[in-house]
């Protein structure tokens, strides 16, 4: 009887194993030979934390980006290998003084609820953009509208005057100074155009509910567990192959990708460099690297002292060893950068020469600083991984262990990433991790969010706080002037200031390694993370 | 027939024996059993190894190098080296300071408040022992580890915090065995002369209720050690209990999880650690449950 029993309940047992293993995602596709696109699937990609709205104009992070950029469509677009496209406009004027532009609009392009895009779409979203007194204006802070316009409407240093729908199919914006990368402004895809009608409809809560043009459109989202979106079927370009794609939140890097090992998931990014060992070899998995284009950071915030004296920011520049982090934590995935630039950006200044790693020196120039016995301080850092610092908490671990060889006590303090931007933007910090994948080819985009002084209000992009007069006023003219050439030797000349000022520790500029099934085709990994899943099918 | 007459009748040989104290009378059942022995012992060596950590340890704690993360056991590192290139062995034996103390602290801090509020509530009884009694129901309805993070959450993740929140999840299991005593003794005859002589409450709980209750709280707070040390763990593994860079066994499971295919090593030996130091606990609580008890039914 006894025997029989045990040999049931492992019968049981068995059976339970086996319909845990089952359960896969089983995708309807179309039979389709010879390597031609097939139609049909969902494609489920994995990422590290949520995005904080799905209003682009109300986000500054790629998180957020990554999902809005399949449903929103800008007035021009970067192309993978960074060429300005025409995308909802299709082709614009510069007046001779540089200061009217007049944009010519695509036509027959309908928003996802069935209203038309025209100019007087684009004239809606930027005054909902420019002017705070706008009823529209609600559900975040709009933050990029015044890094690049200089402020808002009735600002001293706003620089649009007027947008204003000329006819049907032609917008004309007048800017109150130059502004030498304005295509590039159109670009960012914080700048995707939204129905007016939906805004309308849902105000506040528009950023649950975003209605933009293009080829996929929104279904729902469960906060902190996933978002769904859908073929645009009424797209009027080329219209996806993929019947949607699901965003799902896995916070940890080795779970994620084990969902990816298990058949869970069919895409993963924020994987650990060192992870790209387990898929080697494994032919139903591959690994695309993503062209370089960011920089990781510590940035020290300079309104708070010790982090004012710029001996001290020097001194801390030589005491981490930034070669081995890199090695550590990147697993050759990402060089030591030097410059808030990425090297393949034009005006990257390679002139520069590094703080040496001398914790010797760094003790010796601490001392002359007034802190020859070091100090105590914090270290703020996400615990989810981004593209430019796949593992934030074992960097931030690794400059601790430096900081302390030259008497710096510092403790580490981790937030999860909507709560981490917020207290970072707020100045909370002494030390924070942080980084960037640059939105335009342009050094404009990675130096005044960053670095200049007007984005050092809170809530604040320049999380080192740090107002250099004349860093800012190098990146004021190189915006206005339209020789690139001179553009490029303004920049060098700011990236010097940059050096001797040392408001960050710049860590590193990584190919992010993206990992996915075998039967993902048709994946191009763009440089600024605007992947274009139009082109995705499942081969399966 | 003539042998039978000269042997001693049993009685006498019985009173010959020394009548030993029920304590010494424990020990002798306790040495006999091994598992409690081996439960000891384990627990002797790590209190050794936890105070003399400085001495033993042949690297420093938190020496990183980075060029050596991850190298497996050997003769310069006996456990290997994590992924800062820190040495296993040293950081597993300052990892027994934190273990044993915030498994010591929190349980003694448990006993002195759960003692407390289950004197107040079985001698004085009514309204407070309903009160103090349904209390205890509530933290008792929600998993301990769970009550644990809710309290750490509040506090902010530090190993202080750690601490105070295990000891604060297990004021109930002593408040309620404190409790049950004191309810038993306070009907016992003795209590009730005591009382009528006019003895004061305080002399008659110190002097009456408490030697009664030290058994079970040696017991319970023995096997209260080692669910300390496991619900630690938890939180340093959840990130909620000890921070970088301090060395405890269960945040070193975490930081090592992601290596547990490639270094296999970096979660072995903290994993070890915590088992065999709760084992011990475990086998010491159950061979003084065996050895004290039956004697000392009060």
């Amino acid at each position: 009887m006894e025997k029989k029993a045990s040999l049931l309940s492992i019968f049981l047992v068995l059976l339970l194993l086996l319909a845990a293993c089952g359960g896969n995602n089983s995708n309807a596709g179309n039979a389709n030979k010879n390597g031609e696109p097939k139609s049909g699937g969902q494609l489920i990609y994995a990422r590290g934390s949520d995005s904080i709205s799905l209003d682009p104009i109300n986000v500054t992070d790629g998180e957020s980006i990554r999902v809005t950029q399949n449903m929103f469509e800008t007035l021009f677009q970067y192309d993978v290998n960074l060429e300005l496209q025409p995308k909802l406009a299709e082709s614009y004027r510069v007046s001779d003084d540089g200061l009217t532009w007049t944009l010519s609009l695509k036509q027959g392009v309908k928003f996802q609820d069935g209203t038309d895009f025209n100019a007087d779409a684009v004239v809606f979203n930027f005054e909902r953009w420019m002017d705070p007194e706008n009823p529209y204006h609600t559900g975040g802070d709009f933050t990029y509208y015044p890094f690049l316009y200089g402020g808002f409407k009735g600002d001293p240093n706003h620089k649009i005057e007027y947008v204003k729908a000329v006819d049907e199919n032609t917008v004309e914006i007048k800017l109150t100074e130059k502004i030498a990368p304005f295509i590039s402004y159109l670009a960012i895809p914080m700048f995707g155009i939204s129905s007016p009608d939906a805004i309308k409809k849902y105000g506040e809560d528009y950023g649950e509910h975003p209605v933009g043009t293009g080829p996929f459109k929104f279904d729902s989202w469960a906060k902190n567990d996933k978002i769904t979106i859908s073929k645009n079927e009424d797209y009027y370009g080329d219209k996806p192959y993929i019947d949607g794609i699901i965003f799902r939140v896995i916070p940890d890097n080795s779970a994620r990708l084990t969902a990816l090992q298990t058949g869970e998931v069919d895409l993963v990014d924020g994987m650990n460099p060192e992870d790209a060992g387990k898929l080697e070899g494994n032919q139903n998995f591959k690994i695309i690297d993503r062209p370089s284009f960011n920089f990781g950071i510590m940035a020290m915030n300079t309104e708070i002292a010790p982090f004012d004296n710029v001996k001290v920011r020097q001194a801390i520049n030589m005491a981490i060893n930034k070669q081995e982090i890199v090695d550590a934590f990147y697993s050759g995935y990402a060089e030591v950068a030097k410059n808030p630039l990425p090297p393949t950006l034009w005006g990257y200044n390679d002139d520069i020469e590094d703080y040496e790693y001398n914790p010797e020196e760094a003790k010796k120039l601490l001392a002359e600083a007034g802190y020859p016995d070091g100090f105590d301080t914090e270290i703020y850092t996400m615990s989810n991984a981004r593209p430019y610092m796949p593992q934030p908490i074992k960097v931030a671990e690794a400059i601790q262990s430096d900081l302390k060889e030259i008497g710096i006590n510092a403790k580490i303090q981790t937030f999860e990433w909507a709560t981490y931007l917020e207290k970072a933007s707020n100045g909370e910090h002494q030390l924070a991790l942080f980084g960037w994948t640059g939105v335009m080819a342009d050094p404009d985009n990675f130096l005044t969010p960053n670095l200049s002084a007007a984005n050092a209000e809170k809530p604040a992009n320049n999380y080192a706080f740090w107002k250099n007069e004349e860093f800012t006023s190098l990146l004021d003219q190189a915006r206005v002037t339209f020789d690139q050439d001179e553009r490029a030797n303004l920049y060098k000349h700011a990236q010097e200031i940059f050096h001797e000022e040392a408001p960050w520790v710049p860590l590193a500029h990584t190919t992010p390694p993206i990992a996915m099934a075998s039967y993902v085709e048709g994946f191009t990994a763009h440089p600024m993370e605007q992947d274009n899943f139009a082109k995705v099918y499942l081969n399966k | 027939m003539a042998e039978l007459a000269t042997k001693k009748p049993n009685l006498v040989i019985e009173q010959e024996e020394k009548v030993l104290s029920p304590w010494r009378e424990g020990w002798q059942r306790f040495k006999k059993n091994k598992g409690a022995l081996v439960g000891m012992v384990t627990i002797l060596i790590f209190i050794l190894i936890a105070v003399f950590a400085p001495l033993l340890a042949p690297y420093g704690v938190n020496d990183q190098s980075l060029a050596n993360r991850n190298l497996p056991p050997s003769a310069s590192h006996w456990f290997g080296t994590d992924d800062f290139g820190r040495d296993i062995l040293s950081r597993i034996f300052f990892g027994a300071r934190i273990s044993l103390w915030v498994g010591f602290v929190s349980v003694l801090g448990s006993i002195i408040v759960g003692s407390l509020f289950g004197i107040i509530a079985g001698y004085y009884g009514r309204w407070i022992d309903g009160i103090i009694s349904r209390i205890f129901d509530i933290m008792l309805a929600f998993p301990s580890i769970l009550l644990a993070i809710a309290i750490v959450a509040v506090l902010g993740p530090s190993l202080q915090n750690a601490l105070i929140a295990i000891a604060i999840i297990n004021i109930p299991n002593f408040g309620r065995l404190i409790r049950s005593k004191v309810l038993s003794v306070k009907q016992e005859e003795y209590i009730m002369a005591a009382k009528a002589i006019g003895m004061k409450d305080s002399r008659i709980l110190i002097s009456h209720v408490l030697p009664n209750c030290i058994t079970p709280i040696i017991i319970q707070g023995t096997m209260a050690i080692a669910t300390a040390i496991i619900d630690a763990a938890a939180l340093g593994f959840l990130g909620l209990g000890a921070q970088p860079p301090t060395p405890e066994w269960g945040k070193m499971l975490a930081d090592s999880r992601q290596y547990i295919v490639q270094a296999p090593w970096t979660v072995i030996f903290p994993g070890v650690a915590i088992m065999l130091t709760v084992l011990g606990f475990n086998l010491l609580g159950d061979g003084l449950r065996d050895a004290l008890d039956p004697k000392m039914r009060d």
